[in-house]
């Protein structure tokens, strides 16, 4: 390695002031007094947050709790294609599968039976909304939710699935974030080459 | 260069043909090595000026069921003066699974090939203290060999708790008196983590140490070996968890070279400016934890606030305060928040201050200073032994760093200087981690200039998930997202050693692909698994509270020195 | 205890928010309960927290002590890595076969009464490492009354688990207080 690429930081000897202390407890202090000075009336150093009164603002990235997103009829649109489930590297997801008699074209053959998350399990990396080919799987920002048990941990289609419109959901990771709150219509068009 | 390859001749040329024979390709000079011709070759290959192999990286080993000879022992060299790799393999056969233990020519051997021996049952004769490193003493079996299953547990009991054979002996010291024993961890405040130290006391001076390790083996190489190339990613950021970004960035370039593409400018820029970020956070997490350890607890609560104020911006980027996911082969999961330059403008002018503080309360207070300069002390030629990298390395006056000696992620663009103490103490690793903390704000400045558009994420099918908006409505883009989901993407068949330097030193992945969508083996190179290997040896003749501060400057982290 | 599977110590039953029904003023059992609330109300908002830190979560967990999130606000600041002098286990992070023994004995040696809290999914459950050195969760080795999910959890969701225990304590539903009210309930 070439010499200017390095910096020397050998320890300088103390000097006498240094040595005889006090007077660097009194530079010590005037930044232990500045910061509690601050904190005290200024309150320009407090970085305390008054949770749960005051939430701080929170990343439109945050991965939380997942949300199953539903078709304007309110049946979710998951077509039970398994691919969060393979893409799950804790294998949280379990999904079964049922043959759809409602759906109105192809589009929608399948449906899920069941599709339950251990959200004991879960390591909230994403792969699963990344891997979602339907955008039906997105995360909220919950990310608060402490359980009594682990049974309670493990939800199924009704807790999953959106409450509320599209809108009103306090939505974190997904695909698209930072763009206007929309999401892509339903059916989609399947454009062949 | 020339000079080189006759040296390496004429050392070929010393042992009987066909004991050292060069493997053709591969990303570096690779040698099969016949095991009798091993401690030879070591000794050779380190004593000559001109390949000059002082440093020992890695030993690991590798189990192929199918081949005649069915374990590997593969070995990892570095020159310091040159700009020269060596891989060594040494074919095993499971008959007889013994290898000559190269402890004598390289110190850093000693807890590696435990390792070795531990997930292989690969047998070093001639080491001194060859038992379990990582599985506990009621394990069965050798768990990275591929027919052990990887959720096959065995339970251990109190009882079974180890103890070196020393610590139940009694023994008196020059004047008579018993010496004790104390068992520090691995619950203990001043370990921060699962690590612990066994030490006879005279007095209270250490006379012998010794350390177990492995309360935190999460088994990351057997879990990667069953998951396909990108969902290693989550488990590589739990290696090192006080700077994450780190680790993933260091296994997508592994992977990215083995598979011949690179990331795009924009993705390099970005994952430079946050591991540089991912640097300054571990820092100051093992200078807080230092301080705290010696009972300064102010400069801890000031750092902490430049961590939250990091930890909220890789919140913008990638969803996750510590466990980001961010990295993928190739790119980045996603594009950064459009006001990203914003937010590290932002920090850029905040730590600094915050810096600031700490040095005003600590650098030249005297308390600090007497208890940290000549506690600790490694030479040069000690630490290079041992394996040691990174700034602890830096400490002592070597001035190695992988990212001037082999620069990746465009560093050799860039202007920023490599701290060097010679102290080789507490004091001195405080010093340098100190300086690297500026240095990767003036990194982090430059790269945030060059910050120029483009995508993220390379454009390659084969690599990387499409566009949603493809995948949403083309048919062509949804089975190649549909594949690489399901089979994962192909990783050419072959091996790699790739190396970044991570806030501890450096970080290797050497990884074996058989082609097929999940990693052969990864092992992964963790730096503090080097350095704390020495540690027992260098609290010798030390005070208790000296070991804890010498512990506190090493930056153990347990998740990457256990995995 | 720390027979894997027979976790309490006392037989759980029963939730014991209904814990005496038939107290009736002057019954010399009244006293002592009502004592009991003024205890919970007391050890609810002063918790002495041992960090059994282990791995990611131990980082979050600084987070939580420190002052963006200031535990000291819900009165669990005072950290002590004695168990004997602390109520409210925090298993933050991996706990590996090899650490399990450690855990158990700390639990042991705390004393009554005393909670736990398992932060993080690998402490809950094991998270996605499904190997051979990690537990599958800790409640294979002691109780557990709050689970925290998350990966690791943010603060918040931490500072939300130890809320939700000081209700679980003022309403009686740990393990500890259920075992102590069955224990109550079968010696009378």
């Amino acid at each position: 390695m070439k010499s200017d690429d390095v910096v020397v930081c050998d320890p300088r000897p103390l000097t006498f002031t240094q040595r005889f202390y006090l007077v660097e407890v009194v530079k010590g202090l005037a930044v232990t007094l500045r910061h509690f000075l601050g904190n005290l009336f200024a309150r320009k150093y407090t970085v305390t947050v008054e949770w749960p009164e005051v939430k701080r603002e929170y990343s439109e990235r945050l991965r939380g709790r997942h949300i199953l997103l539903a078709k304007p009829d309110g049946s979710p649109r998951c077509v039970a294609c398994y691919m969060c489930e393979e893409a799950c590297p804790a294998q949280c997801i379990h999904i079964e599968a049922e043959d759809d008699p409602t759906s109105p074209s192809i589009e929608y053959e399948k449906r899920p039976k069941v599709f339950t998350i251990d959200l004991l399990r879960c390591v909230y990396c994403g792969f699963c909304v990344d891997a979602c080919p339907k955008e039906a799987i997105v995360m909220s920002r919950t990310h608060e939710m402490a359980f009594g048990a682990r049974e309670e941990a493990i939800v199924g289609l009704d807790e999953l699935l959106q409450k509320g419109p599209y809108e009103q959901l306090d939505l974190g990771y997904r695909p698209y974030f930072g763009a206007p709150r929309s999401k892509i219509e339903l059916p989609i068009p399947v454009k062949a080459r | 260069m020339g000079d080189r390859d006759e040296r390496m001749a004429a050392i070929r040329k010393a042992f009987p043909a066909g004991s050292v024979e060069e493997v053709p390709g591969g990303d570096m000079l690779t040698l099969r090595v016949d095991r009798r011709a091993l401690p030879e070759l070591a000794r050779r290959l380190k004593a000559d000026p001109a390949l000059d192999c002082k440093l020992l990286l890695d030993v690991c080993g590798a189990d192929y069921p199918g081949r005649a000879e069915r374990f590997e022992v593969v070995y990892h060299l570095a020159s310091l003066q040159h700009p020269f790799r060596l891989r060594l393999k040494v074919p095993v056969p499971e008959s007889d699974p013994v290898v000559p233990s190269v402890f004598g020519v390289w110190k850093a051997a000693d807890w590696f090939e435990r390792e070795a021996f531990d997930m292989f049952g690969i047998r070093f004769e001639g080491h001194p203290n060859l038992k379990r490193i990582l599985c506990h003493g009621a394990f069965q079996g050798h768990a990275l060999r591929k027919d052990y299953d990887a959720g096959q547990r065995w339970l251990l009991r109190e009882a079974e708790q180890e103890l070196p054979a020393w610590a139940t002996e009694r023994v008196e010291d020059g004047d008579h008196f018993e010496t004790q024993v104390l068992n520090l961890g691995p619950s203990h405040p001043a370990t921060h983590g699962t690590l612990r130290t066994v030490v006879r006391l005279d007095g209270e001076l250490i006379t012998r140490a010794e350390v177990e390790i492995g309360y935190l083996h999460r088994c990351f190489e057997k879990m990667a070996e069953s998951h396909t190339w990108n969902q290693v990613i989550p488990y590589t950021d739990r290696l090192n968890y006080c700077s994450a970004m780190m680790n993933g960035v260091g296994y997508a370039l592994a992977v990215e070279k083995m598979l011949g593409v690179e990331a795009p400018p924009r993705a390099q820029t970005i994952r430079l400016i946050l591991s540089e970020l991912s640097r300054i956070m571990d820092h100051i997490v093992d200078i807080g934890a230092n301080l705290n350890d010696l009972g300064a607890m102010t400069p801890f609560l000031y750092m902490y606030e430049a961590r939250e104020e990091i930890y909220s911006l890789l919140e913008a980027c990638c969803g996750s305060r510590l466990t980001m996911s961010y990295v993928r082969i190739g790119g980045l999961s996603h594009d950064v928040p459009h006001d990203f330059a914003d937010s590290v403008r932002y920090l850029l002018r905040r730590i600094p201050k915050l810096i600031g503080d700490m040095e005003t309360l600590i650098t030249n207070n005297r308390i600090f200073r007497d208890r940290t300069e000549g506690v600790g002390k490694l030479s040069a030629e000690e630490a290079v032994d041992w394996g040691w990298t990174g700034p602890c390395l830096r400490s002592t006056g070597v001035a190695y760093d992988v990212r001037k000696a082999y620069p990746y992620l465009g560093y050799e663009t860039y202007d920023f200087k490599v701290p060097v103490s010679h102290g080789g103490d507490t004091y001195a690793r405080y010093l340098v981690r100190v300086e690297e903390m500026k240095q990767s704000l003036a990194l982090v400045e430059q790269a945030l200039a060059r910050l120029e558009a483009g995508p993220v994420i390379l454009d390659d099918h084969n690599v990387a998930l499409p566009p949603k908006a493809e995948v949403y409505t083309e048919m062509e883009s949804l089975i190649w997202h549909f594949k690489l989901i399901m089979e994962g993407m192909k990783v050419p068949a072959g091996e790699g050693y790739g190396f970044t330097e991570a806030a501890n030193g450096e970080l290797g992945y050497y990884v074996v692909s058989d082609g097929g969508g999940k990693p052969y083996r990864i092992k992964v190179r963790p730096p503090c698994f080097a350095i704390f290997q020495a540690y027992p040896h260098m609290i010798e003749d030390h005070m208790v509270a000296d070991a804890v501060a010498i512990l506190g400057s090493l930056n153990v982290i347990a998740g990457e020195l256990d995995r | 205890m720390g027979d894997p599977g027979k976790t309490p110590t006392l037989p759980v039953q029963g939730n014991a928010s209904a814990r005496a029904p038939h107290l009736k003023d002057g019954d010399p059992a009244f006293l002592t309960t009502r004592m009991d609330a003024l205890l919970d109300a007391a050890r609810k908002n002063s918790l002495w927290p041992f960090p059994f830190g282990t791995a990611c979560c131990a980082i979050e967990f600084m987070s939580f002590m420190m002052s963006h999130y200031d535990i000291s606000r819900f009165g669990a600041e005072v950290v002590r890595f004695s168990p004997r002098q602390s109520d409210l286990l925090i298993v933050a992070g991996t706990v590996t076969d090899k650490m399990a023994p450690v855990m158990v004995r700390i639990y042991e040696q705390m004393a009554e009464p005393k909670y736990v809290i398992s932060m993080g999914v690998c402490a809950c459950t094991g998270g996605f490492y499904r190997a051979y050195h990690v537990v599958q969760g800790i409640d294979e080795f002691i109780p557990v009354d709050v689970y925290v999910p998350g990966c690791p959890p943010t603060p918040e969701a931490l500072l939300q688990g130890v809320v939700k225990l000081q209700e679980m304590i003022a309403r009686g539903e740990t393990h500890y207080q259920r075992a102590l009210a069955a224990a109550r309930a079968a010696g009378r």
